[in-house]
Parts: structure tokens; C-alpha cells; sequence
């Protein structure tokens, strides 16, 4: 009973996010919006971490097997990414590399910052 | 023949079956490279190939696991919040470096494709590649993108950070825990903090909390963008 109510919680939150997803006169992901609002519960301790313990470290510790059928659709496109396989390669060693530069430095930054100005 | 593979059941037990083969492979060989997502994949494409079953067959069951993804996403609201105390204390840097390092790499992604001339759709599917997959995949529906493609750029990436994550940290010379962990979270998001777990424990802690507030910045620049 424990895992079914917990299941309850935490697709209620994901349904909640739909509906106001559906509000919105902008398009936001829902699957975020359900991320802001379990945290918002949190937060607010409306929700504590032990109502969904169980079934969240179920689907964190299982995140990667969630995303096996959205990778298998790869095979109806096989043409697009042997037409492009090398611009894509060197864009995401590039970008990679450029992320990691970008926080590192600009963090640096900010805490020199800080440390200034105390 | 064909309606005994349309049962939903086929497809979650072969994709239960085929990453249950990825996990051993990859602890027996230790190798990143073998991420158990790819192998699983692979794995199902060939036997899918091999016997000839339409891919909406297979997708009778994985529609069935991709709904999970939302739920999934949501629970990431629990390892921020396991983290709210470091966030509190640190709020400026942590949330400076996320912001630049989630700009940095739509930026960098948007102009590269620019470069090797690459049509609206690639660009949409690579836009949110250094972000957590649900998130990447989300942003790239929205915006036409494809998500396959998406998928297989964001492990892609993962991978490559922890790979590189070791060399960069020298490379750029960081020293403080803290900011390599938001480096790698930021640049490599689940993938990078299983790296930055072996690190040192700040470094997982942060990395963690980067995947979470970088998912959250990119979807919003992503709507200005």
C-alpha cells in the first residue's frame, strides 16, 4: 500500500502539472512545471521526503532504463545521423568543453567577487 | 505473426531484458563507454532488425515505460531539495555558474550548428544536449526537434564529460570543490556526477544539484531563445 500511495502522490503532481501546463499562455514543459511543484510541496512542507521516498529513489536509481524506448526510435532515423554523424561529434566535444570552461570560470569570478567585498 | 509481438508485454520485457544485459556488461568490463542505455539499445534494435518486428510493435510497451519520464523528472524536485542547505549558503556562485554554463552551451550548440549548416530540427534536438534527458527531451519536442537524436546526443555527451572532466579540472586549473563539481554537473549532467561522485563527495553533491537548476535555467532561456 505504501508504494501505491506513493505512487499516487507523485503522478497526482504529474497530472497537476498537465493542467496547469494547459493554463500557461506560454509553452513550459509539464514535466518540469511537476519538478517546481514537488519542490514548491517540499518547500512548503506541505509534501515531506518521506511520503515519496521509495518511489522517487525507484525511479531516480532507474532514470537511464526510462529512456531505452525514445533511444530505440533512433532507428527510424539512421539516414539523419549518418549524413551528420561528424558535425555532431565535434559539436558536442566542442560545446562540452566550452560548458565546463563557462562555469568553472564564471564561478571563479563570483567568488572573487564575494571575497572582496567582505 | 505479427500481433504476438504488439502485446505491450514484448516490448517492456525485451527492454527490461536488453538493459539488464547493459548493467552486467558494463560492471564486468568497467567500461564508460559500455553506458548500459546504449547497450540496451543497441541490443533491441538488433533484435528488432534481426527478426524483422516493426518498431510500432516494440513501441506498444515502450510507450508504456516513456511514461515514466515525467514522474522521474518531477522526483529530481527530492535530490534538490536533499541539497537546499548547500544551495542557501552558496546561492550566488551556484546559481552565476549555472546560468553561464547553461547559456554558454545553447550558445555554443546554436552557433556550431550555424557552422556545419545544419537544418532547424538538428539544431532544436542538439540546442538542449548538456541538460538531463527528460528535460533535453521536453525542450526539444517543444521545438520540433528529434528526440532520438536527442537522446543519443545527451548520453553522448555524458559520457564524454566524465571522460574529460579529470583532464579539464587540470587543464583549467580548478582547485575548489565546488566549482568542479557545478563544472561537471553543468557540462555532463547524470552522467558527469557518477564521475564527480568518484571525485570527491562535494563534487557529487554539486554536480547533483547543477543537473536539477541547469535543467530548470535552460528550459527557461530556451524560451527566449
Amino acid at each position: 500500500m505504501k508504494i501505491i500511495k506513493q505512487t499516487g502522490i507523485i503522478f497526482t503532481i504529474c497530472w497537476l502539472s498537465i493542467i496547469i501546463q494547459q493554463i500557461l499562455p506560454f509553452p513550459f514543459p509539464s514535466s518540469v512545471i511537476g519538478l517546481l511543484l514537488l519542490l514548491l510541496c517540499l518547500l512548503t512542507g506541505l509534501l515531506k521526503v518521506s511520503h515519496i521516498q521509495e518511489k522517487s529513489d525507484f525511479l531516480l536509481s532507474n532514470m537511464a532504463f526510462f529512456f531505452i524506448p525514445a533511444g530505440v526510435g533512433m532507428m527510424n532515423y539512421f539516414d539523419i545521423l549518418k549524413e551528420n554523424w561528424f558535425s555532431l561529434v565535434v559539436i558536442c566535444v566542442l560545446s562540452t568543453l566550452i560548458t565546463f570552461a563557462a562555469t568553472a570560470f564564471s564561478i571563479r569570478l563570483t567568488i572573487k567577487f564575494i571575497n572582496r567585498r567582505k | 505473426m505479427s500481433e504476438i509481438f504488439e502485446s505491450p508485454f514484448f516490448g517492456i520485457a525485451l527492454s527490461i531484458f536488453a538493459f539488464w544485459c547493459g548493467q552486467m556488461l558494463n560492471k564486468k568490463t568497467g567500461l564508460l563507454l559500455l553506458n548500459p542505455l546504449i547497450i540496451a539499445i543497441v541490443i533491441i534494435i538488433g533484435i528488432l532488425l534481426l527478426f524483422k518486428i516493426p518498431y510500432e510493435a516494440y513501441q506498444e510497451g515502450g510507450s508504456i515505460i516513456n511514461m515514466f519520464l515525467a514522474p522521474a523528472t518531477a522526483c529530481l524536485a527530492v535530490s534538490i531539495y536533499a541539497k537546499i542547505r548547500i544551495l542557501k549558503e552558496n546561492w550566488l556562485p551556484i546559481l552565476t555558474g549555472c546560468f553561464c554554463g547553461s547559456a554558454a552551451s545553447m550558445l555554443s550548440v546554436y552557433g556550431l550548428c550555424r557552422f556545419f549548416g545544419l537544418d532547424d530540427a538538428m539544431t532544436a534536438s542538439l540546442l538542449p544536449k548538456s541538460v538531463t534527458t527528460p528535460i533535453a527531451v521536453s525542450i526539444s519536442e517543444s521545438r520540433g526537434g528529434v528526440v532520438p537524436v536527442t537522446v543519443v546526443a545527451v548520453i553522448f555527451t555524458g559520457i564524454l564529460g566524465s571522460i574529460l572532466s579529470p583532464l579539464l579540472i587540470k587543464l583549467f586549473c580548478v582547485k575548489d570543490s565546488m566549482t568542479a563539481g557545478l563544472a561537471i554537473g553543468a557540462s555532463s549532467h547524470a552522467i558527469g556526477t557518477s564521475k564527480a561522485l568518484e571525485i570527491g563527495e562535494t563534487e557529487g553533491a554539486m554536480s547533483g544539484l547543477a543537473i536539477g537548476i541547469c535543467g530548470i535555467i535552460t528550459v527557461l532561456l530556451s524560451m527566449l531563445l
